[in-house]
């Protein structure tokens, strides 16, 4: 199953929303986020958002603790292109 | 759905993996119940463990003296199984495991054949719809620039009438009293920071009404909509879907917008994406836009501001469009799946945190950024350069502000506001460019001053005042509501006289024009929208994609901004309209 789902983000065409593809392969989306949750600690998917970084450096006014204005854009995941003989060279924490 | 109940004392049901898997545990497990280090966990849970790779029980094993043989046995089975299944251990494990449980599930649950839709469901069907999507994402673009443009305005009166009213009065009575009364002093008070940052701040209701349409747009779950909604645009164009991301970002601050490009994968994409954020019309924009729009397009304020929205957006999807197929090309699209979060009701608390949040950024802006662009400004018109005028009492023609900006200012002829002032406010522009509204305020300013007369008032006449006022102001905006639906309110009354400050800019901007001050003030505000981004959107870009790619975005952007705005102006005029 797990497979599944890294095959389908793999090989899907153009944007998929999570409910989407939870429908796709029959799964409730909590059970799918969990799944993902898994890879993206695997590093097979990567989760990327945009975070209050952006002023970080404090060149913009005075907003370090975070910009008011970067919270705005959803949660995505991809697959991450890896080299398969790179796979288990470094052992991760299991999600059990 | 229904569920199957088993008695407590019904079969357990417990995980079994394959055979070559279930005899590995064996393996390890016998080996682990031997040794009394490990006695207080269950072997069989160890062994799984240890074959995941947990990195906390290696470690423990790795102290003990038997580890010598332990550790080659674990690598000999791990290293056996993973080419067997190939694949890391842990995910074949958590794969069985996952499959037993979705197998447990099918056991004592029944679904009903067709999957129940939620209310989100039902929502997105609609609003992510392939051909009603973005019919449904401009109307709602057209509602929040109308709550901008026309719930607003009876608050940004109610500021602007305090600031210019009662705290100017209060002001130049302070500085009478400290005996600085008619010198540079009071020249600086008034005309730099109170007419500077002020001018500026008489915004505040305009944003507020922004942020809080936004945050209302972003706490119900749709902004994640609207994202996924333009992403297949974008990528239906050839363009990275993930380009919309940063864009949505940028119609609040284009410098985030930058950092949000780290987002995308590729060095290529996040460059593009770069370049077409600072199209995205940033909310320190829109205080030029409202002040324009008032002048020149008074019954038309909502259609400005939605256009230059809008214009930004098509500009940027359209250059993109160009160098995805030219200098960007050949970079493979990624797929990818967005999170969208369930819709919700917006709570008043969550409205208010993000409305005062941002909000409190750009008050903080005002008494920092603009304030020393304010007073740097101020200087360079008190500095007389030629005429008879002295320091702080000169002609503002005179002026070293006017030199300055004057020396450019024929690069904008073309365009329909070839004159000092303009030019003067789009040069501050590129501190910040909220700082485009604060010059205008200062430099038309000096004209208007001229010619209005106010009644001298007591303190607490001025405090009753600004009280009143008050409640008229929200009882208008009240009544400016239905205006979001086209229904008018406030026919049955007059049109509102316009301010010297507005007749002014009205005046400057005929003059330059010849006579099409609303053609060039269209011109204006396209220039406005498309030109340089700020400097620190500037740093920002530098930081993230080098020097020669910040070069190409300040004088690329210049370019396209002188461009597009020659097309309307001239084209306007070749039209015969304004």
């Amino acid at each position: 199953m797990l497979q599944q789902v890294l095959h389908e983000i793999e090989q899907a065409q153009g944007t998929w929303s999570l409910t989407e593809l939870a429908r796709k392969l029959e799964l409730e989306p909590g059970v799918l986020e969990g799944m993902i949750a898994f890879w993206v600690r695997k590093g097979r998917i990567a989760a990327d958002r945009v975070e209050g970084q952006a002023c970080s450096s404090g060149s913009c006014g005075d907003c370090a603790a975070g910009c008011p204005f970067a919270g705005a854009a959803p949660r995505t995941f991809r697959p991450v292109l890896i080299d398969p003989a790179t796979i288990s060279k470094q052992p991760e924490h299991p999600a059990e | 759905m229904t569920v199957s109940y088993f008695p407590l004392h019904a079969r357990r049901s417990t995980v079994n993996y394959e055979q070559r898997l279930e005899e590995a545990i064996t393996q390890i497990s016998n080996v682990l119940t031997m040794l009394p280090e490990f006695q207080q966990y269950q072997p069989r849970w160890l062994a799984i463990q240890l074959l995941e790779g947990d990195a906390d029980v290696l470690q423990q094993l790795q102290v003990l003296p038997q580890s010598g043989t332990l550790l080659p046995m674990l690598d000999e089975i791990r290293t056996r199984l993973q080419a067997h299944y190939g694949d890391d251990l842990d995910v074949v494990l958590t794969d069985q495991r996952y499959t037993f449980v979705n197998r447990l599930v099918q056991q004592v649950m029944t679904r009903p054949a067709a999957h129940a839709l939620t209310l989100s469901d039902k929502i997105d069907r609609v609003v992510t719809h392939r051909w009603l999507g973005i019919p449904i994402f401009l109307a709602l673009m057209w509602i929040v620039f109308k709550i901008t443009s026309d719930v607003a305005a009876p608050l940004l009166d109610w500021v602007d009438g305090v600031i210019t009213g009662p705290i100017t009065s209060w002001a130049v009575t302070l500085l009478t009293f400290a005996g600085v009364s008619g010198t540079w002093i009071e020249s600086l008070a008034v005309d730099g920071i109170i007419a500077g940052v002020g001018g500026v701040l008489v915004f505040v209701p305009v944003l507020m009404s922004l942020y809080f349409a936004l945050a209302l747009l972003e706490d119900s779950g749709y902004m994640a909509r609207a994202a996924f909604v333009m992403d297949r645009l974008m990528r239906t164009l050839g363009l990275h879907g993930k380009s919309f991301l940063p864009m949505i970002v940028g119609f609040g601050c284009t410098v985030p917008a930058i950092y949000a490009t780290r987002t995308l994968e590729h060095e290529k994409d996040r460059i593009l994406t770069g370049l077409l954020v600072p199209f995205m019309s940033c909310s320190a924009r829109l205080p030029v836009y409202i002040l324009l729009a008032a002048v020149f397009f008074p019954l038309y304020g909502g259609i400005i501001v939605f256009s230059m929205y809008l214009l930004g957006i098509i500009v940027a999807i359209v250059l993109g469009f160009i160098f995805k197929h030219t200098v960007f090309r050949g970079q493979e699209q990624i797929p990818f799946i967005m999170e969208l979060p369930p819709y919700r009701l917006p709570t008043l608390k969550g409205i208010w945190f993000h409305m005062w949040e941002k909000t409190a950024a750009f008050v903080r802006k005002a008494w920092t950024i603009i304030m020393i662009t304010s007073i740097v400004v101020w200087l360079l018109i008190a500095i007389p350069v030629g005429g008879s005028g002295s320091f702080a009492d000169t002609d503002i023609d005179q002026s070293a502000f006017a030199a300055i900006s004057g020396s450019f200012a024929q690069v904008f002829a073309p365009l329909g506001f070839g004159s000092w002032q303009s030019s003067g406010a789009l040069l501050t522009g590129f501190v910040a460019k909220e700082v485009v509204v604060s010059t205008m305020a200062q430099i038309y300013g000096v004209d208007a001053e001229e010619e209005e007369q106010a009644e001298a008032t007591t303190f607490f006449e001025d405090l009753g005042t600004i009280a009143t006022s008050f409640g008229s102001a929200v009882f208008d905006t009240v009544r400016s509501i239905p205006l979001i639906v086209g229904i008018n309110l406030f026919e049955a009354e007059e049109e509102e006289e316009p301010t010297a400050l507005m007749d002014s800019i009205r005046n400057g901007f005929e003059e330059s024009s010849g006579g099409h001050g609303a053609l060039s003030a269209l011109s204006f505000l396209v220039f406005v929208l498309l030109y340089t981004p700020c400097m620190v959107a500037t740093a920002a870009a530098r930081q993230e994609f080098g020097n020669r790619w910040m070069w190409v975005s300040v004088i690329g952007q210049f370019a396209v901004a002188w461009l597009v705005a020659l097309i309307v102006f001239q084209g306007g005029v070749l039209l015969g309209l304004g």
